[in-house]
């Protein structure tokens, strides 16, 4: 046999399974079953640039998200024969099948996409010129993967996960497919943030927290300075309500696509407009304006910020001094409960006392 | 004795007390010094497996790929949902989520070189080839029976001992819960007079292959070729095929059912229609009646209809050509 025949023989045995061995379970968009292959979880190789790529589905997770109603060849258009060649880069503005209900227009990513690039994270300046260091500018997947709903329950007070009751009311009316529980998943996981803030912060801190990034557009460490704050102390401690990178620096009512820098007169981090982000309803509400009059991202880097770097010097020296000192004043009184009777000093001499 | 007693509990209370002080004076440490000054220089240089790694700007691209490499390995992502945590290995890149750690392979002899992921030859099947590495062991398909060996069995072994395990009971689970991840492998062995089982590459291969490993550096390149060649004199040029396995023979290659695969599985690998349509036919692309909500069921990108196409590969009725 050929080598050519062999091939040919095994792209026909996958090309075979398609059409005769889905015996398997697909899910209602997957109408090419395209699971048949992807659900196996080694499915992979190493690309030309010495990436792994993984070309597994978790079924499961897949039905767990809004993408769940979208055709896998509408992302993945380029795929018109299996096994396919190597797919290309998925464009996320590209209109899929689905009609966007508002407006009834073919939906797409490409709204998102054009704020994105109005924002100070878009690879290109005012001017339309390429910004320095362009693969520092993030893509969709740099902060995105397959979203996933985070459903909420309100029927007796708010609780993660879905209503059963709840939904219940909604499936009297819409009985057919999952549409209820779709519709349920989509609403009430947008009522809340669609990921927690700790997967946020990890988010942005995948640059932002890099010193080679930080050194490249001459940013200050603002993730190490965020996670001092009692902002992030509640957020560790698994609090949803004290403020994330988002809550700071996106408008209120704006895309969280569209942040501005520091320096743009209507961004949610300019100076003259933090106290107004400060004082959003969900946050310090009734707060003076001076509430924010400090340095909120503190670092201590000698040349820029020299104050801050030597208040942090003294500071540290005096918490030191008073802590050590006071232990090994503390260690010094046990030592002596241990041995009373210890001295450096020469005990005086018996036989000198007894003769006097 | 009452006096005695108190002082004992006085001494006993400042030795722990003191043991506490000394021990409250390191924890705190971190905590009052680890303000240092934060805007560091990236290190300019960084020692990876002995090799000396530059800063991003002066690193060349497999230097980068290297370093790469290293800070993702074993990098995990976690996905709070409120009434449920998913939490996989990172995959940076990838999309999709995957809902799953995957239990590396820690004692096959051929991985330590070939690594984990190893098909890249032939284009169309290397990545069906690296799943079937994530619970086949290399040396099912590239070791085969020699005509002078003695009989031969498979059994799965476990990935982080390299020890024979039962089959696992994940096989009969749905295809959702646990497909393809079960923490073995199979591979193939042979089987004594007395019914003992021994892997063709178990403890004694393992240990020579690190011992090995481990010397390398200190033969020269002609010796390591001798023993290149050495280490890979039971392969064969030509491995198992697809139809070894996948056939409707009442034997494949491996033995599914005793292996521990559920009757409906094994149907599923050794499908007929499957093995049938292997034979007659040559080429396969996806009909555009499979391909609904991209317009017209024709005519989409310029392409004409049945016997006016003229990108070929669009048309079923052209393409699939019966032998």
């Amino acid at each position: 046999m050929g080598k050519s025949s062999f091939k040919t023989r095994v792209i026909l045995f996958f090309a075979a399974l398609l059409l005769f061995g889905a015996g398997g379970e697909t899910y209602a968009e997957d109408e090419l079953n395209c699971v048949l292959c992807h659900k196996h979880r080694g499915l992979s190789r190493i690309d030309e640039n010495g990436n792994f790529r993984l070309f597994y589905i978790n079924e499961a997770l897949f039905e767990e998200g809004p993408h769940v109603r979208v055709k896998c060849m509408d992302c993945h258009q380029d795929i018109s024969k299996i096994p396919h060649d190597p797919a290309k880069k998925v464009d996320c503005t590209t209109e899929c099948h689905l009609t966007e209900p508002s407006g009834q227009k073919k939906f797409s990513h490409k709204p998102v996409a054009d704020l994105l690039a109005k924002s100070v994270h878009g690879k290109l300046d005012a001017e339309g010129n390429a910004k320095e260091h362009q693969q520092d500018y993030p893509g969709c997947k740099d902060c995105h993967e397959e979203p996933l709903y985070r459903p909420l329950s309100f029927f007796k007070g708010k609780a993660p996960g879905i209503s059963e009751r709840g939904l219940s009311r909604c499936k009297t009316c819409h009985s057919t497919g999952n549409f209820a529980e779709s519709f349920y998943k989509h609403v009430t996981s947008r009522l809340q943030k669609m990921r927690k803030p700790t997967e946020i912060v990890g988010i942005c801190a995948k640059c932002h927290g890099d010193k080679g990034f930080q050194q490249r557009h001459d940013l200050d460490d603002v993730v190490t300075s965020y996670k001092e704050t009692f902002h992030y102390k509640a957020i560790r401690f698994g609090s949803e309500e004290t403020p994330d990178c988002m809550d700071c620096h996106v408008v209120k009512g704006e895309s969280v696509h569209f942040i501005e820098g520091q320096d743009s007169p209507t961004s949610a981090s300019n100076k003259q407009n933090v106290p107004t982000t400060c004082r959003t309803s969900e946050c310090h509400e009734k707060a003076g304006p001076k509430l924010a009059g400090f340095q909120v991202h503190v670092t201590y880097d000698k040349d820029k910020y020299p104050l801050q770097h030597y208040m942090l010097k003294f500071f540290t020296a005096l918490m030191a001094g008073v802590m050590y000192f006071f232990m090994v004043l503390i260690i010094l009184e046990l030592l002596r409960r241990l041995f009373p009777n210890f001295s450096f000093r020469k005990p005086p001499d018996d036989d000198h006392h007894s003769s006097k | 004795m009452y006096s005695r007693f108190k002082k004992l509990i006085g001494k006993l209370y400042a030795i722990a007390l003191i043991v506490f002080a000394l021990w409250y004076g390191n924890f705190i440490y971190p905590i009052i010094f680890s303000h240092a000054d934060h805007h560091e220089e990236p290190p300019a240089e960084v020692q990876v497996f002995g090799t000396t790694v530059k800063s991003p700007e002066a690193a060349s691209f497999e230097e980068e790929a290297l370093k790469k490499v290293m800070k993702e390995q074993k990098a995990t992502a976690t996905t709070d949902l409120g009434y449920t945590v998913v939490k996989e290995q990172y995959v940076k890149g990838h999309f999709h989520h995957i809902g799953m750690l995957v239990e590396p392979d820690e004692t096959n002899v051929c991985t330590r070189c070939h690594g984990a992921v190893p098909h890249d030859k032939s284009k169309p099947i290397r990545a069906f080839l690296n799943m079937h590495a994530f619970f086949v062991a290399c040396e099912t398909c590239h070791i085969r029976q020699k005509p002078n060996q003695g009989p031969w069995a498979f059994r799965w072994y476990d990935k982080a001992n390299g020890q024979v395990v039962a089959n696992p009971p994940e096989l009969v689970a749905t295809e959702k819960e646990k497909y393809g991840n079960y923490g073995t492998k199979i591979a193939p062995g042979t089987l004594a007079a007395d019914g003992s089982f021994r892997f063709l590459n178990g403890e004694r291969e393992r240990a020579f292959v690190t011992d090995y490993l481990k010397n390398k550096e200190g033969l020269s390149t002609t010796e390591q070729s001798k023993m290149k060649k050495v280490i890979h004199r039971m392969v064969d040029e030509k491995p198992l095929l697809c139809d070894g396995c996948h056939t409707s023979s009442q034997t494949p290659y491996i033995p599914f059912a005793e292996l521990g695969y559920p009757p409906r599985r094994i149907q599923q690998l050794t499908n007929t229609e499957v093995v049938g349509m292997l034979h007659k036919y040559s080429d396969f692309h996806i009909p555009k009646f499979l391909l609904p909500g991209t317009g017209a069921a024709w005519s989409e990108g310029g392409r004409g209809k049945p016997g006016q196409s003229s990108d070929p590969k669009v048309d079923w009725a052209e393409t699939s050509k019966a032998k």
